[in-house]
Order: structure tokens, then C-alpha cells, then sequence
């Protein structure tokens, strides 16, 4: 092996480097070939599982004709441009490993193809007259051109079935025609310009050809809705006049027509509106229009900063990954260090071209490989904007990366031109008139692609947490289903709720589902409620373990770790009484530990079973979702009149004095439990959750103190076991101990309880509403556990809610 | 395992993919450079005129730089001191190796070795320049 270290300051032959560049490229993509390989094994944690081979079918043909390719460029071009083959041979094996990531069928057609594209290009090398006759036919050749793109109006189809027919073919082999169209554009244009003085003051005359035929061109590619090709059109011709002219208000006229275009096309054609609207605000429609653009952003946060590795993403969310989206499938797999590279790979293109187009021996020439890295420029800017939301959205391919084969195949035939272009090396460069055209249009790609860099980068790190959380990334719900959710568990570690299932197929099932309202559910389409939701960060595992350990996992397999098992108060023996007391009724019940807080029984009716979540249980009208426990407001009615009697006695009360004693037992606040809870705005009539109310009826029972409400018990770390959580709130004294002690003097144990009948003003509600509230609970001499209870039942009447409260208290003590 | 294998590839890969382009853009700086230093090191051959005076005899004058005027203006490289010379005669140009003579459109035309040059056309040792009555010898080192 030769060395090329700086000492040695001698000339490397362009072959050589070319060779190098070329086992470096191979190199790569045979690492991402191994780490395709082993991906399922990696996402399944197991070697027990299928390999990815196939697309190792693909890396061979890649190889054995890349090889090809470069034996003939070592015979026929040895003295040409030795970074342009790698380059794109680079890029063409990234997409096509992408490719066959996505689908092996798409992978197998793409795999023909390069195939087919390579073969054009090592023919082609041997051929060095090409130019000439193209420059020769440029009219043959555009018109042609014009004629097939204008044929698919009428024989136009769709390989995928749907969507704006620009193909022609049969049989399973389709072409593009608007593909090698921009190529014969940018040919002609050249020629044209070329056998022409354009520095002349009356410009306007010589144009007319080329304006007439761009024009029809563009006509053809409206009527096809094929914006991105039209733009890219608008560009070149833009690109070519000005380049070949130097006059600076044509690029500005250019842009004046595409806006123009732009905003007509707005106002008559449904695609382009669609596209604008998603554009300017994607967020209003998520699911809908923005659908694509949407998910595809969030792929890009996915990746962030170092990708989530080959195979181990989702980058089958975003619709036609394999072609518009290509981008994001590499942005997702290899993050803002791929997606940099990828742009850097792009900018070699574009510089390359543009050196070739200022050595080029003749203006013809010139125009030709200036139009050519124009084009390349153009269309990736065009398409990686399009997904980055910096651009609207068109339909254009990503050269040499995306699947596509006329995009393929005319890629590798401007990359023929070029590379021939450059083998003359004996040529003097032709004269060069105005050199800032050339600079302009070079500096204009560059700066396209910074700004595609920076988009990237805002999107991979500083908005990828937002996005990520959002409700409508699917990665959260796939993710559940490789790594196991923590489980709900009661106060002897009975399961509420849990995961069952193996690796990658974990489902998350509800073995008590009476309790659905409270706890709530986890589910790829319905999102979360419930504790589910509130607790979501400990169950997913991103809470109560170590930052490393989250980060490691997060880059070792794109997921959270493991999550942490939670223990809630809740005592199942004693809910399955309350449950069955309550079937049937509408209403809640709460019993809780009146000294501790830990709520015992919290059961809400009608509920649902989170197993079998569906459409009718969010748009059933008696609400099965809610938790009426937290969440149900009902009115006070009389149930209050015991904390004033035992506060005040028999005494008559100000409003203000009442309202400093409601304060004092909470009522105005919402309980702190860890779960979605309601809370009333107006303070007259009052109204109350059971969870609410609660609070204050321990206080009877504790004699004076109110507690500190509690759910959720603990959380088991992996590190520290099983960790207390604190109270949210912080008991305190709400009553004198005397007034309560007053209270039951005469009540004769061992429990107090009263009931209260609530009834919302009927000229308000459309059906008049009332509830029986029941409470009670233990003495304050009690010398067991002290309990409370309390009921809320909807239009049922004082005794049923007494009895039912009286026998969830005696089930408990017993 | 499997992970830490998958790990291992992507930071191998990303490191090819980065080698890639960063020799890339070594190589194009290299060649940026070396361009410099060969355009820097593409010298002019130098050359030796001398006029042909019977009367007198004139020094050897010697060139090293890529453009020689010649002509009766006193500010020429080259001043002639003969009526049937224009004020800007003749041009030696050196590029592409070579020493090129064209006419500047004089009044009373160039030769070269006697024939008139109608085009720029290349010197070589030995050759003698006839600008108006005056005649210039060639020397090429």
C-alpha cells in the first residue's frame, strides 16, 4: 500500500484516488449491511430471531458493478474527475441499503435498476464523442422528450395505483419521462446559448425559442400537477439565462414567474393548495393533509443526534419513505451525523460540477456541467427541504439516493457527462467573460443546503423532545411493545394492571377492569388516561432510573428501559365489595384510611373495560370515561351541614365564616392523588367531587385533622427497590377537636355517618339532576383503623347511598 | 450483546462515512495546492532579442516575463528607433510553452523569417523579426 501521508508531497493519479474513495464507500456500506443484518436481533434482544439477509443481494450487485465501472474509467477517462464516481456510487449504495430496509420488493426493482444505470455509465465511458451529439440533436432530443412527458397525459399511470399519473410503461417497468426531460433541457439550453452572443442589449428576441419551448415544457408538467418538476424546470431555465447572460434581473423575473405560478396554481389546483396549507401550518391537521410532512419530522427528532442505527428506527411510518421521504428514513436511522454527511456528500457534487463547468474548453460545455450540478442541487435542496418543512412539499426524487429508476438511470447520465467532461484535461479553459454568474448560482446551492443543515438541526435537537412526546408519534406506542410497562399494582402487590405477552409483542392487560375509570388505559390509538397517564413517566421507565442508564438504553435500542412497577393504596378485596354494591348505579366511592389518607376504594360508575377500548366508550352518553370519583361535580346540597354544626354549633353562620371554614377543609382545592381531577369554578351553589369531600370527612373521624391524601404508594427501582412516593399534600387541622367530640356525643358507634341530597337548579340543566352523598366513618375513639367513606349516587335516593356506604365501611373493618 | 456488536457498527460506519469525506476534502484541498504551486512554477522561458544594426552595435536584451511589446512609444519593452515602425508593433506572448509573435496591427506589417504573420505564430531559436526596417534576432534559452 502506497502512503499519501503528508510527506509525501507527490502527485496521486486520479485513479488511485478514486480506487481509495471507492473501498472506502464500499467499507461503509458493508458495515451498514452487517448492522442490517443483526438489527432484529438487536430490537428482539435475542439471537433467537430471522436475520436480514436479502439485502446483501443488493450490496453484491452494487459491488461487482461499482467495479466495473472503475476498470472502465481506469481505460478510457483515467485523467477524469476521480470524486464524482465515488461520490454518487456512495450515496446510490446508502439509499439502496435504505431502500431495502424499507421493502425488499422496492429494494430488488432499485437493486435492477442501479444495475441497469451502472452498465449505461461504463458503455457510455468508452464513448467520448457523446457531447457532440447532443449537442448536435438538441432539438431531436428535447422534443422527444416533450412528446413523451406530454404522452403520459393521455397514457399516464400510476405504478403505486394512486396518485398524479406521470408514468409510462407496462408490464411492471415504468418510466418517468419528466425525469430525463430536465437533462434534455438543460442540454438544450446550453446548445442554444451556447452558438449565441448573449451579451447583446436586445436579449429579449434571442430567447423566444427557448422560452417557447421551457414554457410548453412547464404547460405539460401544470397539467400533470407535477410541481416539484416545474419548479426545478423554472430554476434551470432561470439558472442557464443567467449563467449564460450574466444579466441579474432574469433570475429575479425567474422567481417573479414561479411565484406567480405558484399562487395561480394555489387558487386552481387542489394539490398545490393542499401542499401550501400543510406547509405554512401542518400542526392544524396532524392526521390529515399534514399527515406525511408531520411524521416525517418527527422521524427527523427521532434520529436526533446520532440516529437510532440502521434497521432499528421507523422510518415505514412516513408514507412513500422509499422515494419522497428517503431523507428521513436516513435522517431517522443515522441522525444529524448521517444527515450532515449526506448534505457535505451533496455540496462535493455541486463543487465538482462547478470546477468542471469553469475548465470546460468550450461554452457549451460550460453551460452544460454549471446546468448539471444546478440540477442535482436544485432537486435535493428541492426534496430535503420538502421533508424538513423549510419548502412545501413536491414530489421530486433525492438524486441517486431515492427509489426511482428513470431518476436513477438520468442521475448516472449527467454523472457520465460530467465525468467525461473532465477527462479533457489538455483543453485550455474557454474564454470566461463573467465569472460572478457561475459564483451566484454556486453560492445560491450552498446556501440552499446550509439552510436545509440548520433546519435539520433545529428540528434533531432542539425541538425533538416536543416533538417526541407528542400524542400522535406512534414510536411511543411501538416502543411499549418491545419493552415491558411497569405494572399497577394494589397494596398486597395484587395486579391491577400489567403486560403479558413476549418481546415485541407486549400487550397491556387490565386484570381488574372494573376499575378502568380510575386507572384508565395505555393504547397505540385512544392515547392514555387515567393513572396510566399520570404515572406514564415512572411506567415507561424514563422516571426513578438513573439519566445514564435512560441514555444508554435510548442509544442502544431507540427505547426507554424497562418500567418501574407502582403500588397503589388501593385494597382489591374491599373494592371488589364496593364494585359490586355499585353495579348498576351511577355514582362513586371513595373509603380511605382517615389517619394516613391512603385512599382504600375508589369506584366509579358506569365504567369500561380498558382491555376493549372502542369508538361507543368515548361517545357513550354516560360517560364511562370519567372518573367521577375525582372528576364528578356534584352540587353540596345539605352533606356540609355537619362541618358547620361541629365548627359553629347551633349558631347561625355568615357567608364569609363559611367560606373561611370550606377553605380550611379544602373544598375549594383539587385533591393532589396523582390522577386528573375537576374542580369548580363558582363557590355558590357549591359543588363537589367525592375525592374532594373526602378530605373533610376525616377529619370527623380523626377528630379535628385533615389528612394528606395518597394514590400512589411507591415505585420499585431497579437500584434502591421499592421507593416510598411522598404525599402531594400535607395534612393539617381543619376542625377543633371539641366541635367534633361535640358532634358525636350522643351518636351512639362505632360509626357516624350522615347523608345530604344535592339538586342542580333545573332551569339550567336540561334534566334536573340530583345526588344522594353519603358519609361516615369510624368515632374518633375508634381503637382499629380509622375509616372513612364517603358516596355520591345520581338520582337514587339518601337511604340506598347510606346503606351501601355503611356496608363498604363494615366490609372493610371486618 | 447484539446491541453493543449493532453500537460498534453504526460508530464504525459513521466513522468510514466521515473518513469518506473527510480524505475528500483533503484531496481537494491538495490539489487546490498543488495547482498554486504548479501555476507558481510554470515558468517563462526566457528570451533574447537582438536588433540587427549594422551601424552600431546594441546590447542583447533579455526577457523573463510572459508579454513583450514592441514598438516605436517609448513606453514598448522593445523601443525601435525607425521611421517604418508603428508606435505599438508586435507582441510576443508566452503561453502554452510557447513564445507566440502576433502583429498589432502596424502599418507596415511583421515578418517572420521573411513571411508575413497574418495570425500569432510561434517563435522559435534562431528566428528573426522584422518589424518596419528593423530586425530582431530570437534566442531562446
Amino acid at each position: 500500500m502506497t502512503s499519501y501521508g503528508l510527506k509525501s508531497n507527490r502527485y496521486l493519479p486520479p485513479v488511485t484516488i478514486q480506487s481509495r474513495l471507492l473501498q472506502l464507500a464500499a467499507f461503509f456500506l458493508f458495515l451498514n449491511a452487517c448492522a442490517l443484518t443483526i438489527s432484529p436481533a438487536v430490537r428482539l434482544r435475542s439471537w433467537e430471531v430471522d436475520l436480514r439477509w436479502a439485502h446483501w443481494v443488493g450490496l453484491a450487485a452494487w459491488g461487482l458493478m461499482v467495479f466495473w465501472v472503475h476498470r472502465q474509467f481506469r481505460r478510457y477517462t483515467p485523467d477524469a474527475d476521480p470524486y464524482l464516481l465515488p461520490v454518487a456510487a456512495l450515496l446510490a449504495g446508502w439509499g439502496l441499503l435504505s431502500i431495502w430496509r424499507l421493502d425488499v420488493g422496492f429494494g430488488l426493482r432499485q437493486t435492477a435498476w442501479l444495475m441497469l444505470s451502472l452498465t449505461i455509465l461504463s458503455v457510455g465511458l468508452k464513448f467520448p464523442q457523446n457531447l457532440d451529439i447532443l449537442r448536435r440533436y438538441k432539438y431531436l432530443f428535447l422534443v422527444s422528450g416533450l412528446f413523451l412527458t406530454a404522452l403520459t397525459l393521455v397514457l399516464g399511470s400510476n405504478p403505486g395505483g394512486v396518485g398524479p399519473r406521470l408514468w409510462l410503461g407496462c408490464c411492471g417497468i415504468y418510466l418517468q419521462p419528466s425525469e430525463p426531460l430536465k437533462l434534455l433541457l438543460i442540454v438544450y439550453l446550453s446548445a442554444y446559448f451556447a452558438g449565441r452572443d448573449m451579451t447583446q442589449a436586445r436579449l429579449l428576441p434571442l430567447l423566444y425559442p427557448t422560452l417557447f419551448l421551457t414554457g410548453l415544457a412547464l404547460l405539460i408538467l401544470f397539467f400533470q400537477r407535477d410541481l416539484g418538476t416545474a419548479s426545478i424546470f423554472v430554476f434551470l431555465y432561470a439558472a442557464s439565462v443567467y449563467m449564460a447572460s450574466g444579466r441579474r434581473f432574469l433570475p429575479l423575473l425567474s422567481l417573479l414567474a414561479l411565484v406567480l405560478l405558484i399562487l395561480i396554481g394555489y387558487f386552481l389546483v387542489d394539490v398545490i393548495q393542499v401542499r401550501i396549507d400543510t406547509w405554512l401550518d401542518p400542526w392544524s391537521d396532524p392526521s390529515g393533509r399534514a399527515y406525511q410532512i408531520v411524521q416525517s419530522v418527527l422521524a427527523i427528532a427521532s434520529g436526533g443526534l446520532d440516529g437510532r442505527g440502521l434497521g432499528m428506527g421507523a422510518p415505514g411510518l412516513v408514507p412513500v419513505a422509499h422515494s419522497d421521504f428517503i431523507f428521513t428514513t436516513i435522517g431517522e436511522e443515522y441522525g444529524l451525523t448521517g444527515a450532515m454527511a449526506l448534505f457535505a456528500l451533496i455540496a462535493v457534487v455541486i463543487l465538482r460540477g462547478f470546477v468542471i463547468a469553469l475548465r470546460a474548453g468550450s461554452t457549451f460545455r460550460r453551460l452544460l456541467a454549471a446546468g448539471i450540478a444546478a440540477y442535482f442541487g436544485a432537486q435535493s435542496i428541492l426534496i430535503i427541504g420538502g421533508n424538513l418543512r423549510l419548502l412545501p412539499l413536491t414530489g421530486v426524487t433525492l438524486p441517486f439516493v431515492s427509489y426511482g429508476g428513470s431518476s436513477l438511470v438520468t442521475s448516472f447520465l449527467a454523472l457520465l457527462i460530467l465525468i467525461q467532461m473532465s477527462n479533457e484535461l489538455d483543453e485550455e479553459p474557454a474564454p470566461l467573460p463573467q465569472p460572478t454568474p457561475y459564483l451566484h448560482t454556486a453560492a445560491l446551492l450552498g446556501l440552499g443546503i446550509a439552510a436545509c443543515a440548520l433546519v435539520y438541526g433545529w428540528w434533531a435537537t432542539w425541538r425533538a423532545d416536543d416533538l417526541l412526546t407528542r400524542t400522535d408519534n406512534p414510536r411511543r406506542a411501538i416502543a411499549e411493545r418491545f419493552v415491558p410497562r411497569g405494572a399497577l399494582l394494589d397494596r398486597r402487590n395484587q395486579p391491577i394492571a400489567s403486560v403479558e405477552g413476549t418481546i415485541g409483542s407486549y400487550r397491556r392487560v387490565y386484570h381488574y377492569p372494573r376499575l378502568s375509570s380510575v386507572v384508565g388505559y395505555t393504547h397505540p390509538v385512544y392515547g392514555q388516561a387515567g393513572l396510566e397517564r399520570t404515572l406514564d413517566p415512572y411506567l415507561r421507565g424514563l422516571q426513578g432510573v438513573p439519566t445514564l442508564q435512560v441514555w444508554w438504553e435510548h442509544l442502544l435500542y431507540g427505547t426507554p428501559p424497562a418500567g418501574l412497577h407502582a403500588r397503589l393504596s388501593l385494597d382489591l378485596t374491599i373494592q371488589v365489595i364496593a364494585d359490586d354494591q355499585m353495579s348498576g348505579k351511577r355514582g362513586a366511592v371513595i373509603l380511605m384510611n382517615a389517619q394516613t389518607g391512603e385512599i382504600l376504594v375508589m369506584a366509579s360508575h358506569p365504567t369500561y373495560d380498558a382491555n376493549q377500548l372502542d369508538e361507543t366508550i368515548f361517545q357513550a352518553s354516560h360517560a364511562p370515561l370519567l372518573n367521577r370519583a375525582t372528576q364528578g361535580l356534584y352540587p353540596a346540597g345539605d352533606i356540609l351541614l355537619p362541618f358547620l354544626r361541629a365548627e359553629y354549633g347551633q349558631r347561625t353562620v355568615s357567608s364569609s365564616e363559611q367560606e373561611l371554614l370550606y377553605a380550611r377543609l379544602g373544598l375549594y382545592e383539587s385533591p393532589q392523588i396523582r390522577l386528573p381531577t375537576s374542580l369548580s369554578d363558582n363557590r355558590t351553589p357549591l359543588r363537589l367531587s367525592p375525592a374532594q369531600l373526602i378530605r373533610a370527612a376525616a377529619a370527623l373521624s380523626t377528630g379535628g385533622t385533615c389528612p394528606a391524601r395518597q394514590l400512589v404508594m411507591a415505585v420499585e427501582t431497579p437500584i434502591q427497590g421499592w421507593v416510598i412516593l411522598p404525599a402531594l399534600e400535607q395534612p393539617s387541622p381543619c376542625l377543633s377537636a371539641e366541635g367534633v367530640a361535640n358532634l358525636f356525643a350522643e351518636v351512639p358507634g362505632p360509626f357516624w355517618g350522615y347523608t345530604g341530597r344535592g339538586q342542580s337548579a333545573s332551569e339550567q340543566q336540561e334534566t334536573s339532576e340530583s345526588v344522594a352523598w353519603f358519609m361516615g366513618g369510624t368515632l374518633p375513639g375508634w381503637q382499629g383503623t380509622p375509616l372513612v367513606v364517603v358516596v355520591a349516587l345520581e338520582n337514587e335516593s339518601r337511604s340506598l347511598a347510606r346503606s351501601l356506604g355503611l356496608s363498604v365501611l363494615e366490609a372493610a373493618i371486618r | 450483546m447484539s446491541a453493543l456488536l449493532l453500537l460498534g457498527l453504526r460508530i464504525l460506519a459513521a466513522a468510514a462515512l466521515y473518513a469518506f469525506i473527510g480524505w475528500t476534502l483533503y484531496l481537494l484541498w491538495r490539489s487546490l495546492q498543488q495547482e498554486a504551486v504548479f501555476l507558481s512554477s510554470r515558468k517563462v522561458t526566457p528570451l533574447k532579442l537582438q536588433i540587427q544594426d549594422s551601424r552600431q552595435s546594441v546590447p542583447i536584451l533579455r526577457f523573463t516575463q510572459g508579454s513583450i511589446l514592441i514598438g516605436r512609444d517609448p513606453t514598448c519593452d522593445v523601443v525601435l528607433e525607425d521611421a517604418t515602425a508603428s508606435a505599438h508593433h508586435a507582441r510576443l506572448t508566452f503561453h502554452h510553452s510557447q513564445w507566440w509573435l502576433e502583429d498589432l496591427q502596424s502599418t507596415n506589417g511583421t515578418k517572420l523569417n521573411g513571411e508575413h504573420v497574418e495570425t500569432p505564430a510561434i517563435v522559435v531559436n534562431g528566428d528573426n523579426i522584422q518589424c518596419g526596417q528593423t530586425v530582431l534576432l530570437v534566442e531562446l534559452e
